[in-house]
C-alpha cells in the first residue's frame, strides 16, 4: 500500500540514483520487463498507447478545433464558453482536458502557456508534450521573461501588446487560440487548419499569415 | 515543499531548445516509458498528486539533470517500491523475485482507446462555496507548505486578484496524502511588476506582462 510518506521516498530515490544502470534505455527496458512478469502490464497495450498517440491523437486535432473557431462564429463562442464541451463536439475530449479553458489572442492580447511546477499539457488535443516545454529552462523563464524566451522562438511582440502567461498549476488545461491571419477569407476548414501550428496553440508562436518565411 | 521542481522564475537558465523535431516521440524508450506509464496501476492508493510529489522527491541534481522520461522510469521504479509491490533488487535486474499484487488483468490493448477518452474530473459539487469573488484582491501565502502543494514560490506573499471562480476541487496538498478534500478554486492573476522588481525599471519591455495561476482557497488570504 501507498505510504505517503516524503522523506521514505526521497530515500527510495537515493538507492535507486546508486544502483540503477546510468543509461536510460536500459532502466526502462528492465522495468517493463519486471511489470510484464508480474502479471501488471501487457506490452501490446503499450504498443496501442503509442500506436495512437503517433497516428492519430495530436496538434492536429487541436488546429481543427482552431479553424472551427475561425469559421463558426457560434462554435467560437461554445468554445470560449466551456471548451471541454465544445472539443467533445469533434470527439477530442480524453486524457487531461476534463477541465479545458480555450484563451484567445487578439491585437492586444498574446497569451503562453507553461506549467512550472511540473508539465501540465493538454494531451488529447495536442498529443504529447514537446521537450523544451518540459525543460528547466522554459519552464523557469516563461513567466518571467516571456517576451525573451517568444524571441528565441522567432516571435516579436509589441511594447503595446500584454502577454498573459499561463501557469497550469492545477488541472484546468489551455488551449491558445492564434488569430485569424490575414488573406484567409472564404478558406475552409481543412485549409485554415494547416495554418496552425503547435506551438500556436502554446503561444510560442503568433504570426501565422499563409506567406511568411521561416515559420515554424 | 521548496524543491528542485518549483522552478518559476528561476534566473539564468539557458536559452530553450526551440529546434527540436516536431514528432510524438523522439526515441523508442521514450515512446515505451510514456506508455508503460499509461498502462499500468503501480500502487494500491497511488494517485496522481502523489505521482508528482513522488517526481518532485527525486534528488535535486538528478531532477534537475535527468532526462524527462528517465524521470517517470524512476517516479514508477519509486511507487512500486515505497508500496511493496517490487524491491529494488527486481527494479534493477527487471526480473520477478515474488509474484505481482493481486490486481485485476492489466489494460489490454482493446482498450486503450476507451481509457484515451476517459475524463478525469476534479471538480466536486458538493464541495465548499467560494469565499473570493471576481475582482476580489487577494494576497498568496508568504509561507512554504512542507509537503505537496501547487503554489509556487514565485507569487508567495504576492498581491494579485481573482479572475474566475473555477467551483470546489480536490485539493493536492491533501490528496497527495491520501485524503479527497475540495476546496474553492481561483484563477488568479498577478501583474509582472508585483512578481518582479526589475520589471518596474530595467527590464522595462517585460512590464506589459502578467500571469494567471489556479490557486486554491487555502493558498490565498484577503488583501
Amino acid at each position: 500500500m501507498t505510504t505517503y510518506d516524503s522523506k521514505r521516498v526521497a530515500h527510495i530515490h537515493r538507492e535507486l540514483h546508486d544502483h540503477l544502470p546510468s543509461e536510460p534505455a536500459l532502466r526502462v527496458k528492465a522495468l517493463e520487463s519486471l511489470l510484464v512478469e508480474k502479471g501488471m502490464l501487457n506490452r501490446a497495450a503499450v504498443d496501442q498507447w503509442i500506436e495512437l498517440y503517433t497516428e492519430e491523437i495530436g496538434p492536429k486535432r487541436g488546429a481543427q478545433v482552431v479553424a472551427r473557431a475561425w469559421n463558426d462564429p457560434a462554435y467560437r463562442k461554445r468554445l470560449i464558453e466551456n471548451a471541454t464541451a465544445a472539443i467533445d463536439e469533434l470527439g477530442f475530449t480524453g486524457n487531461a482536458t476534463a477541465h479545458l479553458r480555450a484563451v484567445e489572442n487578439t491585437t492586444g492580447v498574446h497569451n503562453l502557456v507553461v506549467c512550472t511546477l511540473c508539465s501540465c499539457y493538454p494531451y488529447s488535443i495536442l498529443g504529447t508534450a514537446p521537450t523544451w516545454y518540459k525543460a528547466n529552462e522554459y519552464r523557469a523563464r516563461a513567466v518571467r521573461e516571456p517576451r525573451a524566451v517568444l524571441a528565441e522562438f522567432g516571435v516579436a511582440i509589441g511594447d503595446d501588446v500584454e502577454v498573459r502567461v499561463w501557469d497550469s498549476t492545477a488541472e484546468l488545461r489551455y488551449l491558445v487560440i492564434p488569430e485569424r491571419p490575414a488573406g484567409t477569407e472564404g478558406w475552409d476548414e481543412a485549409r485554415l487548419a494547416a495554418l496552425v501550428t503547435r506551438n500556436a496553440m502554446i503561444g510560442t508562436d503568433r504570426d501565422l499569415a499563409p506567406a511568411r518565411k521561416g515559420s515554424r | 515543499m521548496d524543491g528542485p521542481h518549483d522552478l518559476g522564475g528561476k534566473r539564468f537558465f539557458g536559452p530553450v531548445a526551440v529546434d527540436e523535431p516536431e514528432e510524438a516521440f523522439h526515441s523508442d524508450w521514450e515512446a515505451r516509458m510514456w506508455a508503460i506509464d499509461h498502462a499500468i496501476e503501480p500502487a494500491p492508493g497511488w494517485n496522481l498528486d502523489w505521482w508528482r510529489h513522488v517526481r518532485e522527491l527525486i534528488d535535486p541534481v538528478d531532477y534537475l539533470t535527468r532526462p524527462y522520461f528517465d524521470q517517470w522510469m524512476q517516479i514508477e521504479a519509486a511507487l512500486l517500491i515505497d508500496s511493496g509491490v517490487a524491491t529494488i533488487d527486481e527494479i534493477v535486474s527487471g526480473k520477478a523475485a515474488t509474484a505481482g499484487p493481486d490486481l485485476p488483468p492489466p489494460l489490454g490493448p482493446e482498450e486503450v482507446r476507451a481509457a484515451s477518452k476517459r475524463l478525469t474530473r476534479y471538480d466536486r459539487a458538493d464541495g465548499p462555496a467560494p469565499q473570493y469573488k471576481t475582482g476580489d484582491a487577494v494576497r498568496a501565502n508568504a509561507v512554504g507548505a512542507a509537503g505537496h502543494t501547487r503554489l509556487p514560490a514565485y507569487v508567495r506573499g504576492r498581491v494579485g486578484r481573482i479572475e474566475r471562480q473555477c467551483g470546489a476541487h480536490v485539493l493536492p496538498d491533501a490528496k497527495s496524502r491520501g485524503i479527497d478534500r475540495a476546496e474553492p478554486l481561483y484563477t488568479v492573476r498577478f501583474e509582472a511588476e508585483e512578481l518582479w522588481p526589475e520589471a518596474r525599471a530595467a527590464d522595462a519591455k517585460e512590464r506589459r506582462a502578467c500571469v494567471y495561476l489556479d490557486l486554491w482557497e487555502s493558498y490565498l488570504e484577503p488583501a
